[in-house]
């Protein structure tokens, strides 16, 4: 035996006795680990922080002591908002690591084959902070997402009923709408007609606008046919402007509802205050409960900086909430358990908890208890319909001299009455 | 254990598709010297086409022939053949990197057609696609995804037995011959351009053809589907098995997406914690420094073409390693 061979196999010695303390360590801090999974485009700029956030999720998670007494661990896998690198990456997660949830992902490309080809034939309950796409909603109506499938992202549909809301109480008999022609005016569009029409509205008309079209004297002639009351608009500002100096011109109402959309100066401007005395418009706004800023002191804290990016808040309910649904649902829960025991905890006649490691602990002996509770989250309080969707609070605005005003605050009770009564 | 064997199954079945789409390439480009830049613009051909035609109803967009799903998956081929035919009378008289530049322009403009056509494609919310073929008869878990594995594996064959036909045929030999030399082969008689175009075309069915097992596997589309990344994939696919290989054009297809995955895999296990955030950065660099690593060390690829000398009457060639 030379010495090299001797020392190697001292150092070789020397390796598995660390490795035995590690082992041993590890043991002794934590009793066990539960696996969730997580896919999140982190190759890009703006997806890191939605998987930071989520991560701190499961941080304050073990700081209040795990999900049913098990440490959680999250194993974050890259999307690269690649769908066949997603879908994969959701698949060793079921398949490899027994994850019985997943927490992604933001692109809906990317989230909607992870639900038809992994999570929903798996049976694995999937939360996603950020995917939009009223696709998913289709989906869940014809009962292929078998309830797995939960979004803390608001839909057009917050704005739309809002919009046939204003309507109403204006009393407006017959209304046009105009929608941009791409996914979101060609979604918002159909969904303010459904809720006019609910309302008992006529819809004289909707109208396609195409980007970047000089004149829209035919599209608007159209519209004026019906000689409605007043006209929706689901527009971005350049063509806005443009059909709405024609709509004018051409005799149109002044009575104007308008989406968030076109919730600016240039359009005011452009058009004239004068012109938009009765207008009102709509959007979703961010909740005005302590809940939020909590959401935004700890996170300051966290990481030093203002939760600015796209989606931050929803995804920390995203995860906040699959979490407290896994510790509802008990131990050993299966994907299915987790997804029926999310209305346990966003249930609005339950014990309402913050959203933070105190809040976590404090769900936790309500729940043992038998208790429901009311989630009160980053996005307020999150209650998901039957198809997993989420509702959000809503203003109405109209133009001022200087920019626009809050007529009215809708909270998120009375949007989801408003939803709810449509229906 | 299971689990395992799930997984395993369930990316042999996208490898798989990902072969078929390579072996298209490889007669367009390992065999006779077409460089399609927009390989992803065929593979979208004929993943929407499958999903347009077997289809159910849909409110917004077109589709709901609901035709059967042998139909509809040829259906999806013969559309990735058809642009590849009014894409091929036009750009095919280009040369190498005029015609690569041309090709994936033509892939940029399918991906923005199928972002904004929405009454065509469902625009940028993406096409949902029909229930999986003899899903009834299989179930939703583990058999399902065996019997479409079992599918595609078959397809995979039957692509690359056809292929290998085809490439010691005198046809075959006539593509090498235009790749070669086209001067030569016209010299001879041959018509280069008619040739160019029906490999060209030929090889873009194959591709659509993987494009439809793809859309049918994952039953969605969107174009996120069909971002340029995924020529890159396969040309990488490519590059590393053997360009004029045809199994060589499989292997390279199961390696790159298997270094693409594991490499993913593996990071999310074993990297520390505060580098999970950057796994996806690191992935880049490890699949490009393979992808360099090759073209300087192997650049034939791991399967190099066999070259080929026919001799008339005589069934069994002799063989020669190297290119």
């Amino acid at each position: 035996m030379t010495d090299h061979t001797i020392r190697r196999a001292g150092r070789f010695a020397l390796a598995m006795a660390l490795a035995t303390t590690a082992l041993t360590g590890a043991a002794f801090a934590q009793d066990c680990t539960t696996k969730i999974g997580a896919v999140l485009p982190t190759s890009v700029d703006w997806g890191k922080p939605i998987a930071e956030t989520a991560q701190f999720v499961v941080d304050q998670v073990n700081e209040a002591g795990g999900v049913q007494g098990c440490k959680i661990e999250m194993i974050l896998r890259d999307t690269q908002v690649d769908p066949k690198v997603g879908v994969d990456a959701a698949k060793a997660l079921v398949d490899l690591d027994g994850v019985q949830v997943l927490i992604g992902a933001v692109s809906s490309g990317v989230s909607m084959p992870i639900l038809t080809s992994v999570t929903v034939p798996a049976g694995v309950a999937q939360f996603s902070c950020c995917s939009s796409s009223g696709a998913f909603t289709a989906l869940a109506k014809e009962g292929k997402t078998k309830g797995l499938w939960f979004r803390t992202f608001a839909t057009s549909n917050v704005q739309a009923v809002v919009g046939a809301k204003v309507a109403k109480d204006k009393g407006y008999k017959s209304v046009a709408v105009l929608y941009k022609n791409d996914d979101w005016g060609q979604d918002i569009g159909k969904l303010v007609a459904e809720h006019l029409q609910a309302q008992g509205i006529t819809v004289t008309a909707s109208v396609a606008i195409n980007d970047a079209q000089p004149s829209y004297r035919a599209e608007v002639t159209e519209a004026l046919a019906g000689q409605p009351e007043a006209v929706y608009l689901a527009l971005y500002p350049t063509e806005g402007i443009s059909a709405v100096r024609e709509w004018l011109s051409l005799g149109g109402t002044q009575n104007m509802i308008l989406a968030n959309s076109l919730k600016s100066d240039e359009f005011r401007d452009a058009v004239g205050l004068q012109y938009l005395g009765s207008t009102q418009g709509t959007d979703t706004s961010s909740p005005r409960v302590a809940s939020a800023d909590a959401f935004v002191a700890s996170y300051k804290a966290r990481f030093n900086a203002e939760p600015n990016g796209p989606g931050l808040a929803n995804s920390y309910d995203a995860t906040m909430i699959a979490l407290l649904a896994m510790e509802a649902a008990g131990k050993d829960a299966k994907g299915a358990d987790i997804a029926a025991a999310v209305a346990r905890v966003t249930d609005p006649a339950g014990t309402p908890v913050t959203a933070d490691a105190a809040g976590f602990a404090a769900a936790r002996d309500v729940l043992a208890g038998g208790g429901t509770v009311l989630y009160r989250g980053a996005t307020g309080n999150v209650r998901f319909d039957e198809n997993g969707d989420v509702s959000a609070p809503a203003v109405i605005w109209s133009f001022t001299e200087t920019g626009t005003q809050e007529d009215t605050y809708i909270t998120l009770e009375e949007v989801d009455a408003l939803v709810g009564g449509s229906n | 254990m299971i689990g395992l064997l799930s997984y395993a199954v369930f990316f042999s079945t996208v490898a798989s598709i990902l072969a078929i789409a390579v072996l298209g390439l490889n007669l367009q480009w390992g065999f006779t010297g077409l460089f399609n830049g927009g390989v992803v613009a065929f593979f979208g051909a004929g993943a929407y086409g499958t999903l347009i035609l077997g289809g159910t109803p849909q409110a917004d967009h077109l589709g709901g022939f609901g035709l059967a799903y042998p139909l509809a998956l040829a259906g999806g081929a013969v559309a990735a053949g058809a642009l590849a035919w009014v894409v091929g009378i036009l750009t095919l008289r280009l040369r190498h990197d005029y015609l690569a530049i041309a090709t994936f322009g033509i892939a940029v403009t399918f991906e923005n057609v199928m972002r904004n056509a929405e009454a065509l494609s469902g625009g940028a919310k993406g096409f949902r696609g029909f229930e999986r073929p003899l899903r009834d008869l299989f179930g939703d878990g583990f058999a399902y995804n065996l019997f479409f594995f079992s599918l595609v594996l078959t397809l995979l064959v039957a692509v690359y037995l056809f292929l290998e036909r085809l490439v010691r045929s005198p046809f075959g030999r006539l593509l090498r011959a235009i790749r070669e030399d086209e001067d030569a082969a016209r010299s001879l008689g041959k018509a280069p351009a008619r040739v160019r175009l029906t490999s060209f075309v030929t090889g873009s069915v194959i591709i659509g053809l993987a494009g439809g097992l793809y859309a049918t596997f994952y039953a969605f589309i969107s174009p996120q589907d069909v971002l340029p990344t995924l020529t890159f994939q396969i040309w990488a696919m490519l590059i590393v098995g053997g360009a004029g290989n045809n199994r060589g054009a499989a292997l390279g297809a199961f390696l790159i997406w298997g270094a693409w995955t594991a490499s993913g895999w593996a990071l999310s296990r074993f990297a520390p914690v505060e580098a999970q955030l950057y796994t996806g950065s690191i992935q880049y660099i490890l699949i490009g420094s393979i992808i360099v690593a090759m073209l300087l060390w192997r650049p034939q690829g791991l399967l190099p073409e066999r070259l080929v000398l026919s001799q008339s009457g005589q069934p069994v060639k002799p063989r020669q390693q190297g290119a």
